[in-house]
């Protein structure tokens, strides 16, 4: 292979995603080399690729001068590909302040580290079901069977979607987090395949808060149905962007984590007997985990005016594009950062990023990844890959569809 | 030195309470609240570890 070089390195090519995984090298080449750099190539935006963590954390921490936008990642141009400004809902991810605090306020108070706790038996009672199908077969796929569910049936639960609904919102999520991926799509192109998905969710949602105006209840439907920003009931585009942002953001991420959990305690026996010897490091290696696997690829920002990042001078309106996996190898914050240890500490990643845009659903996250780890630990007495696992088609989020594996479990 | 907690941005994740409780307190409304006006030098560098851990960097640190 080529070396490396910056003139000729690829960031955003979805298809290197799914040959290769993450870039790790030339994330490592870039902070090395040049933490802030000029991205110019053939169908893509420019940007500036920001792969240092101090840089992350000084971006994301000026919310004015670095703005959310409509354009939330970059990725390759390709045909059939939605303009950026159709792609998007509208929602806390391209909001700004003082918007986006006061929108974001309809539900935080349900994923405070207090909230989220109250959810803990019910996390625990679903992972031991999701755990109990396993019982009495050797092979899965864990994907679709395990890390698939748990998440899913969490968010579910706390919007009060019925059960005999949730594998539509799987489906749904899955196009519409992933419409250029062949397997979720279905349709011609990535914008039918969007369109269409948006308009199921759309109508699906309506009758949801149909029904909470007239009967609310204690879930997060209501909560949306009934919700005000600035005084007012949030506008239906917003209520639905809502609705879609935290049932994807609910799912996808969650479940990618737990996959890639697995898939590096296989990679490291030693870790993986170190968990199932002592379950109780399962809080320290969620984070871990979190900082390995770091879900989301990038988030993007753009210049509000003329500034200098890293040396660099920025011009206003300069799109900045944030790697949050490089940001989580960073040499000068971790310790042998390429190494999968489940007892690092301290662990500060800002894999689940850093100040206006911190995600909201970080407490939840980590209740699920630290209870369906400990289970795991306790339970599974020996798992390997079965075959070899399959990457989403995405520069925006990192995903695995498929890793089957042969295992053997207990019995509760 | 004074020290503000944004209470727009606080979210209750509760780090700040963690590595600075003579600091902070995470009250009932899940907000992290200041303990004291004017906190004494010897908790300068566990008060400037809250501010560096907080994940909605709610807290500013302002020097008289």
């Amino acid at each position: 292979m080529a070396a490396l070089t910056l003139e000729t390195l690829d960031l955003v090519n979805p298809d290197l995603y799914v040959q290769r995984g993450y870039p790790h090298e030339e994330w490592a080449l870039l902070r090395k080399e040049a933490p802030v750099f000029r991205y110019v190539r053939p169908d893509v935006e420019p940007f500036w690729a920001i792969t240092r963590h101090a840089d992350v954390v000084n971006v994301s921490r000026q919310p004015d001068l670095f703005k959310s936008s409509q354009l939330l990642f970059v990725t390759q141009d390709e045909p059939g590909s939605p303009l950026p400004d159709e792609a998007v809902l509208r929602q806390l991810l391209n909001m700004n302040p003082p918007e986006h605090g006061e929108f974001r306020r309809v539900v935080n108070q349900r994923f405070t580290p207090r909230s989220v706790q109250q959810l803990k038996d019910q996390v625990e009672r679903i992972t031991t079901e999701v755990l109990d199908e396993l019982v009495g077969r050797e092979e899965c796929d864990f994907v679709t069977e395990v890390s698939a569910k748990l998440p899913l049936a969490v968010i579910a639960e706390m919007f009060g979607i019925p059960r005999a609904d949730w594998a539509m919102m799987f489906r749904l999520s899955n196009a519409m987090i992933g419409p250029a991926d062949p397997e979720y799509g279905g349709s011609e192109t990535i914008k039918e395949n969007l369109e269409k998905a948006r308009m199921e969710f759309f109508q699906y949602f309506n009758q949801l808060c149909e029904d909470r105006r007239k009967n609310p209840r204690d879930d997060l439907a209501s909560a949306l149905a009934n919700g005000k920003a600035f005084g007012e009931p949030l506008p239906p585009f917003e209520l639905f962007s809502y609705f879609a942002l935290l049932i994807i953001a609910g799912n996808e991420t969650t479940r990618n984590a737990t996959t890639g959990g697995l898939h590096a305690l296989i990679s490291y026996p030693d870790q993986w007997e170190r968990l199932k010897h002592d379950p109780s490091l399962a809080p320290k290696a969620t984070e871990e985990i979190v900082r390995w696997t770091s879900p989301v690829i990038q988030f993007t920002r753009f210049a509000t005016a003329d500034t200098v990042l890293g040396g660099q001078q920025l011009r206003e309106g300069d799109i900045l594009v944030l790697f949050y996996p490089s940001a989580a190898r960073d040499e000068e914050v971790f310790e042998r950062p390429s190494v999968f240890d489940i007892g690092r500490y301290p662990n500060p990643h800002i894999s689940f990023g850093i100040g206006e845009h911190f995600c909201l659903g970080a407490n939840l996250a980590r209740l699920e990844l630290q209870v369906m780890f400990r289970q795991l630990a306790q339970r599974m007495e020996f798992v390997e890959l079965a075959g070899p696992t399959q990457r989403m088609r995405s520069s925006f989020v990192g995903g695995i569809k498929h890793m089957p594996i042969r295992y053997r479990i207990r019995a509760r | 030195m004074r020290v503000v907690v944004d209470h727009n941005l606080c979210e209750g994740n509760g780090r700040c309470a963690e590595v600075a409780p003579q600091m902070f307190e995470l009250r009932d409304d899940d907000r992290s609240y200041v303990r004291m006006q004017t906190p004494p030098q010897d908790l300068r560098a566990k008060i400037q570890l809250a501010v560096t851990l907080c994940p909605r960097q709610a807290i500013r640190l302002i020097e008289d």
